[in-house]
């Protein structure tokens, strides 16, 4: 048993030819073979020059022959599952499901001012605990808050990940920066559960150190990896979409080479955290209709490469509420990516671009998610779906079929019913006190949060094994300087008051 | 010249296999052929008799041998022109383009208490200003934006919606039927050089009535568009399933097209999807759920199938609000439809079912279509936009792609730029007052309603037309006994009041 999301019963919609998707192919390659990719790692240098690509030591420069590249592409598995500590929480990521999961915020988001703030622990245990309860999150982002208050930034995703660790058992992942996934690894291998490492590029056509390491951690420990590129088309990358998606290939390819020469058949995914420039302000254009395009024209291209593709631009919205707008800049782009193929789309919780999350977001999100995925499961046409005899025997006026044994049997199949939606008529509604989508869900919050917990919890034995890691960790990045005099004595009075000390 | 519309540059979206397209036309065809489709018109009962049908005048039903039907749906054509007011909103239905509409509701709403209440006149007349100023409204269909407006009598919504309509937008427009109304409306539409499109509404499951009928008959013979739809929800007026309710709904829409074939060979049909599943909870049509994107795209391919256009992805969310469930509802719904092939897009302004509408939502909707419009133009792939030249010009870090001429030249075709949006950075967005897009959106909907303008406005002699015939309309109706004297006297003050028409 395993999570496994909603089986495509269709085509995926396909923005581009075939013809169009092999020039996309023929660039990437050109771009890898002629203009190559800085990647400062000597160890990584060393392998790259060992099989046979141009190294250039001194300018970190590596150049990819095509017969390299479409090699290590062609190894890659098309679909696999990542191991949960609880077998039920298993991922299996393919070409033929779409699963769904989080989009983190830096802060949690206020419900009535729309003010920002960093949350509190008990806040990013709630967020996690309402994620691990959502039937449509399949597994778990980094994050989901960046930390919480009271700890220096170097921990806060150390802290986050021993929070995601207890209380979920869907599978997560971990960054690369400043070696955090060192630790992270050595954690979830002391609970049994698999995690992706994630290296991330840096646009344009860059990796740096630590983001090549996290490929050597994943080989030596045997993990998956899902390699994030957020290149900003206009600014890191080519302003048109087709330059784009060839940019954003060339920056990921590298890492899936590197994956595959030090582990032959490495379980890989591309994740797509491309957005166009917003020309006026100078940040991402968060919910602009340009990132459905790259999303669509980039899974018609990994498709081709036979490799699970994650649409992760999909969960940011530039709205700072959670409004219309917010519903509609991710509805878009999650139901297109969907649509034209994304093995995972990125949707749960995420308000404002990745500057504020929170639960009752993701519970709202469920609803899209679970809507998306009704859709691509498709219609059933069969004998008894086409109910010709029944329509026959119904007649027109003033038959009618709500009395029938084939509705009862066949409307809950056909339909989703939303689980935080208004869906009253208007006497109803106003009789009721004229709720709306954010007040059912903050009504399901309370209730996940006052019945749900991770199943298995953690023995005592695997959260002592966590806390000495996290320990290690603290000591370690203390003693490189990551964390100055003042974070540690803050740190300290922190980890008092929780207990923890 | 026409408004382009957006041309979709891909294959649509199908979520059906050919083999499951064949099972499903040959079920629509036994129905037609074995249940048939009650007409309770004497007329039309002797038109499908004299074409071949199997009439029974007793039970008024008609069963359509499937050689008749078909050679219907070869004679209805695939792609056409309409004629709005203004050559310059003249349109092309059919293949890959797509045009958005506007979509009715019953009363307006208060923003602030979401509370219905009916409009007034200077309300309704603003409303159409503002759908006549967005961009990416091609259509003010009927009844848009309101079922009527303060003082004016039931009957009489259609005639002066109409009339307010073709005074206010140079758009195409549409006209619906109710008590012979339309008489009224094809003279107004042809004083002013229009054409209008009409519905011939089936009452599911497999039942026309008479106005329908006879409404019918005149749209086609004034050669008007005519607009088959269904309007059955599954579960109640249809089979649960989405197979059986495309069945049914399709054998209905079959038999408005051949009636249409057969009184006027030739006449434009395009056929609507406006199917519900049913809410078993509170016996309403669940508006805003995902089977009624399943449903359009699978009527989409059929009908396409057919070489018949599609109007529907009707985005009425189930929120009574301008809010999240809202957002999510009608992007949904517009999207698919959108990838699919809808030739028509209904979705500027509606809020809850077809009871609300409001010009800021339209505004605000505005945006969806334009993303939606630019999505469907796709993406260029040829040597400048691969880019392949430029990636190694600029190399990796530090190089970047701000100041080259390719960016300049390529950004703003890649994206849409909304009007009505946030797209500020949040220390930007906290300094300007947090605006949602719902204040944006009624800050630009003022500035239409001040400074737009329809062009061109009605002339003269058109304007006296107009209100010839809507006066002729009142007193008809009035010698019919459908105006009360309460609402005669209520009636005659609004006309009498300064500024008539426009309130």
């Amino acid at each position: 048993m395993a999570l496994r999301g909603f089986l495509r019963s269709f085509k995926p919609f396909e923005l581009i030819t075939e013809e169009q998707v092999e020039q996309i192919h023929e660039g990437t390659l050109d771009v890898l073979a002629n203009t190559g990719a800085k990647i400062y790692n000597d160890e990584a240098l060393k392998v790259f020059k060992k099989n046979d690509c141009r190294v250039d030591f001194d300018e970190k420069l590596v150049r990819f022959p095509p017969a390299v590249v479409e090699e290590c592409l062609r190894i890659c598995p098309s679909s696999f599952r990542v191991r949960s500590r609880n077998p039920d929480h298993d991922l299996v990521l393919g070409l033929d499901h779409v699963v769904f999961f989080n989009f983190p915020g830096r802060d949690i988001v206020d419900l009535t001012t729309w003010e920002s703030r960093p949350p509190s622990r008990k806040e990013h245990i709630d967020l996690v605990t309402v994620l691990d309860a959502l039937p449509t999150v399949h597994f778990l982002n980094n994050y989901p808050y960046f930390g919480y208050s009271g700890i220096p930034e170097n921990m806060k995703e150390m802290e986050g990940a021993a929070i995601r660790l207890a209380h979920s058992t869907k599978v997560t992942m971990e960054i690369a920066n400043n070696d955090i996934d060192r630790f992270t690894f050595r954690m979830a291998k002391a609970i049994g559960t698999e995690i992706f490492a994630n290296p991330n590029t840096s646009s344009p056509l860059t990796c740096y150190t630590d983001q090549t390491n996290a490929c050597f951690l994943a080989a030596e420990h045997d993990l998956p990896s899902m390699i994030w590129d957020g290149a900003t088309a206009g600014s890191t990358a080519p302003a048109s979409i087709a330059g784009a998606v060839i940019a954003s290939n060339a920056e990921v390819i590298p890492y899936i080479v590197l994956l595959q020469l030090l582990k032959p058949g490495a379980r890989v995914a591309v994740a797509n955290l491309v957005l166009p420039q917003n020309m006026k302000t100078g940040a991402p254009a968060f919910g602009d209709i340009g990132v459905s395009l790259h999303l669509a024209a980039y899974n018609q291209v990994w498709r081709r490469y036979g490799i699970p593709m994650v649409a992760s631009s999909s969960g940011v919205s530039n709205s700072k509420v959670i409004g219309f707008q917010l519903a509609y800049e991710k509805t878009i782009p999650s139901l297109i990516a969907a649509l034209s193929g994304s093995s995972a789309v990125q949707i749960h919780s995420s308000v404002y671009g990745e500057i504020t999350a929170h639960p009752v977001q993701a519970i709202l999100d469920d609803d899209i998610a679970h809507m998306i995925g009704r859709f691509v499961e498709g219609i059933v046409v069969s004998e008894d779906s086409l109910a010709v005899d029944l329509i026959n025997t119904v007649g027109p006026i003033p038959g009618h079929f709500l009395g029938q044994a084939h509705t009862r049997r066949w409307w809950n199949r056909e339909q989703y019913v939303t689980g935080s939606a208004d869906r009253l008529t208007y006497p109803e509604w106003k009789s009721g006190g004229k709720k709306n989508d954010i007040e059912y869900a903050k009504e399901r919050m309370e209730e996940i949060l006052s019945t749900h917990t991770a199943h298995p919890p953690l023995t005592p034995g695997e959260e002592q094994e966590i806390e000495k890691i996290l320990q290690e960790a603290r000591e370690y990045f203390k003693k490189n300087g990551y964390i100055s005099s003042s974070e540690w004595q803050e740190y300290m009075k922190t980890l008092q008051t929780e207990g923890r000390a | 010249m026409a408004v382009k519309g957006f041309v979709r540059n891909m294959k649509p979206l199908d979520v059906l296999t050919g083999e499951q397209l064949e099972e499903i036309h040959s079920a629509t065809l036994h129905v037609l052929r074995k249940t048939g489709v009650r007409f309770d018109s004497t007329r039309a009962l002797e038109l499908f008799e004299k074409n071949g049908c199997r009439v029974n005048h007793d039970t008024n039903r008609v069963r359509f041998p499937e050689g008749l039907v078909e050679e219907c749906l070869r004679k209805a054509p695939s792609r056409f022109h309409v004629r709005a007011r203004n050559p310059e909103n003249d349109m092309v239905w059919g293949g890959n383009t797509t045009y958005f509409q506007a979509l009715s509701g019953m009363r307006t709403v208060d923003l602030n208490t979401w509370e219905p209440r009916t409009p007034t006149r200077e309300e309704y007349y603003d409303a159409i200003t503002v759908l006549d100023g967005l961009e990416n409204v091609s259509i003010v269909p009927w009844y848009t934006p309101w079922f009527g407006f303060k003082h004016i009598p039931p009957v009489m919504a259609m005639p002066e919606g109409l009339a307010a309509r073709l005074r206010n937008t140079s758009k195409f427009t549409c006209a619906g039927y109710s008590m012979g109304c339309e008489l009224f409306n094809i003279q107004m539409a042809q004083a002013v050089g229009a054409e209008l499109r009409t519905m011939m509404a089936a009452s599911p499951p497999l039942t026309f009535y008479e106005e329908t009928i006879d409404a019918a008959f005149r749209i086609v013979e004034a050669g008007f568009v005519l607009l088959p739809t269904s309007g059955s929800v599954y579960g109640g007026t249809a089979p649960a399933t989405i197979a059986g309710s495309l069945v049914s709904g399709n054998a209905e829409i079959m038999a408005g097209l051949v009636f249409a074939q057969l009184v006027r060979p030739g006449t434009r049909v395009i056929a609507q999807d406006f199917s519900f599943p049913q809410n078993m909870r509170t016996g309403a049509p669940a508006f805003g759920s995902m089977e009624i994107s399943l449903h359009q795209a699978a009527f989409n391919q059929i009908w396409h199938g057919y070489g018949i256009p599609t109007d529907g992805g009707v985005c009425y969310p189930n929120s009574k609000k301008i809010d999240y469930q809202a957002g999510y509802e009608k992007a949904i719904i517009a999207t698919i439809g959108a990838l699919s092939g809808t030739n028509t897009i209904w979705i500027q302004g509606a809020l809850y079912g077809e009871l609300a509408f409001h010009p800021v939502q339209a505004v605000i909707d505005d945006d969806i279509a334009g993303m939606l419009g630019r999505f469907l133009q796709g993406i260029e792939v040829n040597d400048e936009t691969l880019a392949v030249g430029v990636i190694d010009e600029v190399g990796p870090i530090p190089g970047h792609y701000l100041n080259q001429p390719h960016t300049r030249k390529w950004w703003k075709k890649e994206q849409f730029i909304p009007r009505a949006s946030d797209r500020l950075t949040h220390p930007e967005w906290l300094k300007q007052g947090k605006k949602d897009c719902i204040a944006i959106a009624k800050e630009r909907c003022e500035q239409i309603r001040s400074c737009h303008r329809v062009s061109p406005p009605l002339t003269e002699s058109q304007e006296q037309d107009v209100e010839r015939i809507v006066k002729e309309a009142r007193n008809f109706y009035r010698k019919k006994g459908l105006i009360s004297d309460i609402e005669w006297e209520n009636y005659q003050k609004d006309i009498a009041s300064p500024n008539y028409p426009y309130g």
